[in-house]
């Protein structure tokens, strides 16, 4: 299994590949026929990632989620997922020419991971786990949508007079109204990952919340996406300062990913 | 008074509070806590550590000015929620109330509708209600006023949230025990008494751990005994305390004999002692195995030396390795290492605030889901003379989303539609 999944991960990232080759082509060229290839490739891709995933899960005998190499695979699939159901319920498909390249950007990292299969410490051994991982991997796929459009709409903030951005963008209020969404999607989820997180460690560690660095950045990042929420309400704010903020989260959320576990000590960093 | 309360149930100072309290909470992770001065002057320099330690940077989370940050946030929260109540309650009875519909901003609307019932339906609303008012006859349905309490609640378990954690951390007591089977050891001032009855670690084939079992029983003077198993991710609760499987550690028998006879035996954890009860000025100090053991079922575990450190009059006498099946020798009594094995390392704590805390957490859960997923909109429609209707809607949040989602219903019901 752990070799059907060596083979087919490359394959997966070329697919994403297509797929970004696609949208760049409708946007380039403004193709709507374009779009809806892409669509359909992506929508392909993230079933083939799926079975990525499922032979991992096979192959170690547990879920996919539970080191760098496997937990940003997962991410990218959260990414691809949350950004196709955005990209059809909004009809949104220039969210997929900048949501793509970061998911290939998120697989090249997974790429360069060891990908040795080790068996897990008793106290990873929880039903929890697998609840607080995959709302994490939900989150931080809405999270990573909200800062692609995030990056959509400072864009067209400052190309507001070039009529090829006016074109082929969303108003700013809708596009403010998805970024929301995404947000609000991503702080749903995230508190629930910290939620079941802290519900584990208190039956692993005995303590719920000890202040560990993952644990203190997720809670920075939380914060940071209460801070957008309330930006958006007081008027003024909404728009330009908002997206900032969203994007900043995002920021954060990588931190608490990648930086925490190579920057910091603490328990997370174990793996 | 009022400028006090103004401020403080302002969404900036809240805006403000949030980002101060993200920001701290961010610093502390940079900088590693819990060491002394001299470390901090090692690791960072001199004039560093004194501002570290001047202001309680080395332990942020439980310096007196994080406490106040969080004793300020929940203030402001109880206060918005407090300020905010009676309108929000108003504003819920408001929302049925087809007067104060008919005042109410419009987010979008349709004009020239022949049949408004399929926009309201292909809406998802409820089923309109007619009324009539001053001359004014139509339909209206209102949906998800719940959602108006998302945020009220969500702050309200922001409050019981950070109140059950503070509690708790002022409150909650904590002990560790560690030992082996057979052991008896009192568990901090509690007047209690945790013996651990067995200890058993199940390994997979490579050797590595799946999982450590300790079978304990708690008993005390007042208290009967009871008795239960703790595991790693399944703690015991006994007489309200709870008592989770915290680490391992490794551990030997000791011997002191004379002439082939044994005088003393117990079971020695590295880094404990054990005075000699023939020789009341000695005593043996296990420092550790030699090499560090790194656990393999397969490893032959007699294999390893002991380091150990001899004391007379509490002085060190002397510090040396034993290799399996050598002696210590004090005029004709001998002291043995065998037996190494696993003792396990249990930690006791009670916190009665934790279900507090758990059900803050699941009350801003519920706001959030009402806040974010159960967005409250107001849909009617008033007949005109023509005989057509107009329809309105009212979605605080929906913006630009509901009025394309008010317009792509209206073109799902064209046949509907009158031309002028
Ligand atoms: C410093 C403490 C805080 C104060 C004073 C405060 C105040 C407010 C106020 C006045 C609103 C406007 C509600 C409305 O217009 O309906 C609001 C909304 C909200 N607040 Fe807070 N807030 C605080 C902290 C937080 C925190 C830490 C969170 C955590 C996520 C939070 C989550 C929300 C949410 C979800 C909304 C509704 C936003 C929406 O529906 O889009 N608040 N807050």
């Amino acid at each position: 299994m752990l070799n059907v999944e060596k083979i087919l991960f490359p394959i997966v990232m070329l697919f994403y590949l297509a797929a970004m080759v696609l949208y760049f082509l409708f946007t380039a060229l403004k193709k709507e026929k374009a779009a809806k290839w892409a669509f359909r490739v992506q929508l392909g891709t993230l079933v083939l990632h799926t079975l990525v995933l499922i032979c991992r899960g096979i192959g170690a005998g547990r879920l996919p989620m539970t080191n760098q190499y496997e937990f940003a695979s997962s991410f990218a699939w959260g990414l691809c997922l949350v950004s196709l159901v955005f990209i059809w319920r909004f009809r949104f498909p220039l969210l997929g020419t900048f949501a793509v390249p970061v998911i290939l950007l998120i697989l090249g990292y997974a790429a360069l991971q060891s990908r040795e299969v080790h068996a897990l410490m008793p106290a990873l051994q929880s039903g929890w786990l697998g609840l607080h991982v995959s709302t994490a991997i939900i989150a931080y796929g809405a999270f990573g949508v909200s800062f692609v459009i995030s990056l959509i709409f400072l864009l067209r903030e400052r190309r507001s007079d070039d009529s090829f951005w006016a074109r082929s963008i969303p108003a700013s209020e809708k596009l403010d109204l998805i970024s929301y969404r995404s947000v609000t999607l991503g702080l749903l989820f995230l508190t629930f990952t910290i939620l079941t997180g802290a519900i584990w460690a208190e039956q692993a560690w005995g303590s719920y919340w000890s202040w560990d660095p993952k644990e203190t950045w997720s809670l920075v990042t939380w914060l940071i996406y209460a801070v957008y929420l309330h930006l958006r309400i007081r008027r003024g704010w909404k728009g330009r300062t908002a997206a900032i903020f969203a994007a900043i989260g995002f920021l954060c959320v990588i931190f608490t990913y990648i930086g925490v576990n190579t920057l910091l000590p603490g328990i997370h960093s174990y793996k | 008074m009022r400028k006090i309360r103004d401020l403080l149930t302002s969404m900036s100072f809240a805006i403000v509070l949030l980002v101060l309290l993200a920001a701290c909470c961010a610093f502390g992770s940079f900088i590693t806590q819990g060491q002394t001065y001299e470390w901090y002057a090692g690791a960072y320099g001199e004039r560093a550590a004194v501002l570290i330690m001047a202001l309680y940077l080395d332990d942020i989370y439980h310096s007196w000015w994080f406490f106040a940050l969080g004793g300020f946030l929940c203030l402001d929260l109880l206060l918005c929620d407090l300020v905010r109540l009676p309108s929000l309650i108003r504003r819920t009875k408001k929302a049925i109330d087809p007067q104060s519909i008919l005042r109410s901003p419009v987010t979008a609307s349709l004009s020239h509708v022949a049949d408004p019932a399929p926009v309201f339906s292909a809406l998802h609303m409820p089923e309109p209600k007619a009324f009539g008012q001053d001359g004014v006859s139509g339909l209206f349905s209102v949906k998800n006023r719940a959602g108006l309490w998302g945020a009220w609640v969500c702050h309200l378990g922001i409050l019981l949230l950070i109140l059950g954690f503070g509690l708790g951390q002022m409150t909650h007591m904590e002990y560790t025990v560690y030992g082996v089977p057979g052991d008896e050891k009192p568990i901090g001032d509690t007047g209690l008494t945790l013996s651990i009855d067995d200890f058993r670690i199940d390994r997979r084939e490579d050797g590595t751990a799946r999982q450590y079992t300790a079978s304990i029983t708690v008993s005390g003077k007042n208290a009967a005994a009871q008795s239960g198993k703790a595991s790693v991710n399944h703690p015991a609760a006994l007489h309200g305390l709870k008592i989770y499987q915290n680490s391992t550690g490794w551990a030997a028998a000791v011997t002191v004999s004379r002439d082939g006879e044994t005088l003393q035996e117990k079971v020695l954890c590295a880094g404990e002692y054990m005075p000699i009860q023939a020789l009341p000025e000695l005593s043996v100090f296990f420092n550790a195995f030699y090499p560090d053991y790194a656990p393999a079922e397969n490893e032959a575990l007699e294999g390893h030396a002991y380091l150990y450190t001899l004391y007379y009059r509490g002085q060190i006498a002397g510090m040396n390795i034993l290799l399996p099946g050598e002696v210590i020798t004090v005029d004709d009594y001998t002291i043995r290492f065998s037996d190494p094995q696993e003792y396990t390392l249990l930690q006791v704590k009670q916190d009665r605030f934790t279900s507090l805390a758990l059900m803050g957490g699941l009350i801003v859960l519920i706001g959030l889901l009402l806040a974010f997923y159960c967005q409250p909109r107001t849909l009617w429609a008033l007949s005109g003379q023509d005989g057509l209707w107009n329809v309105y809607g009212f979605s605080p949040k929906g913006g630009a989303l509901f009025a394309e989602q008010l317009h792509s219903a209206q073109e799902a019901t064209p046949k509907l539609q009158k031309e002028e």
